[in-house]
């Protein structure tokens, strides 16, 4: 793992432990209604600064906290066209089942690859520490995913190509 | 009303910019003499603490980033700087398209391990004081 990756992650890690300080709290507008605040954002006073940290140009994180909801959008790296249609389809894959994760949010902000929404809820049921943990090894996870794939697409084309191209030796 | 206090921060917007130039300048001399953290704490010294102007926190941000960038050794810079500045330090960092480079998120580990937790925070919940 390089320097700047373990460096990225590190402050994700940080900022990530700072922010998660969520707690319950019924929405201000309708009666008997709890919504996630960092979504709807009619209330400014509940809303807390974005921080945006970017490792380069193309891979950034940005966190958005409110008092009882947290959301993190990641932009993955692309560096090809290939890449960009595998990380689209691989975390398309993954926000359909969005279910599963419990923490992933169905659609990812505007301008991003993939983002989570964790509210307070989340924080009650599960441990805190171990949110970050899953966030962080995401990211390092993702990463490897998409390489993982990549080689493999240009593997099977290599084989296909030979295999068809044969016949015309 | 409002109108009167438009008039004046876009005043106070000018009158700043060129306070940042002419920090610059001296951060300029500063860094080719080889005193780098001299020349961050100029940077960060006369940060608009206040200003909503967008070009102002930008122009300083530069102004800073100049100044890391020269620097070579972290901890001694930590050692040097005064824990007021921890707080300037960090919004710079955090907020914004800035940290476009390891330097930077170095500096933010180990400003992080200095300054703690709560330096992040108040870049959360700041809004009083904005770098």
């Amino acid at each position: 793992m390089s320097n700047t990756l373990r460096l990225y992650l590190a402050c994700i890690r940080n900022t990530l432990d700072a922010a998660l300080c969520l707690q319950n709290f019924p929405c201000q507008e309708v009666e008997r209604h709890n919504k996630p605040e960092v979504e709807l954002k009619t209330s400014p006073e509940l809303l807390l600064n974005p921080i945006l940290i970017c490792r380069n140009e193309a891979e950034k994180c940005l966190i958005e906290t409110s008092i009882n909801s947290l959301r993190i959008s990641l932009k993955v790296k692309q560096a090809d066209e290939l890449e960009n249609i595998l990380t689209k389809k691989f975390l398309r894959f993954l926000s359909m089942r969005a279910e599963a994760f419990q923490v992933l949010r169905r659609k990812p902000v505007q301008g991003y690859d993939i983002s989570f929404l964790i509210t307070n809820y989340h924080c009650e049921e599960m441990q805190k520490h171990k949110l970050i943990d899953f966030i962080v090894q995401f990211m390092e996870d993702i990463d490897k995913e998409i390489s993982e794939l990549k080689m493999s697409v240009n593997t099977r084309g290599r084989l296909v190509a030979t295999e068809f191209l044969k016949q015309f030796v | 009303m409002a109108g009167a206090e438009g008039f004046v921060e876009a005043d106070n917007a000018e009158a700043i910019i060129i306070r940042i130039e002419h920090k610059s300048r001296k951060i300029e001399s500063l860094l080719k003499q080889g005193k780098p953290i001299e020349a961050l704490k100029t940077a960060l010294e006369g940060a608009p603490p206040k200003t909503q102007d967008e070009r102002c926190k930008s122009a300083n941000w530069i102004v800073v980033h100049r100044a890391l960038m020269a620097i070579k050794d972290v901890d001694f810079m930590f050692s040097s700087l005064d824990p007021e500045y921890y707080d300037i330090l960090m919004k710079g960092l955090s907020t914004g398209d800035r940290p476009t480079c390891d330097q930077c998120l170095r500096i933010h580990e180990k400003l992080t391990e200095k300054a703690g937790l709560g330096c992040i925070l108040r870049c959360l919940a700041d809004t009083v004081n904005t770098v």
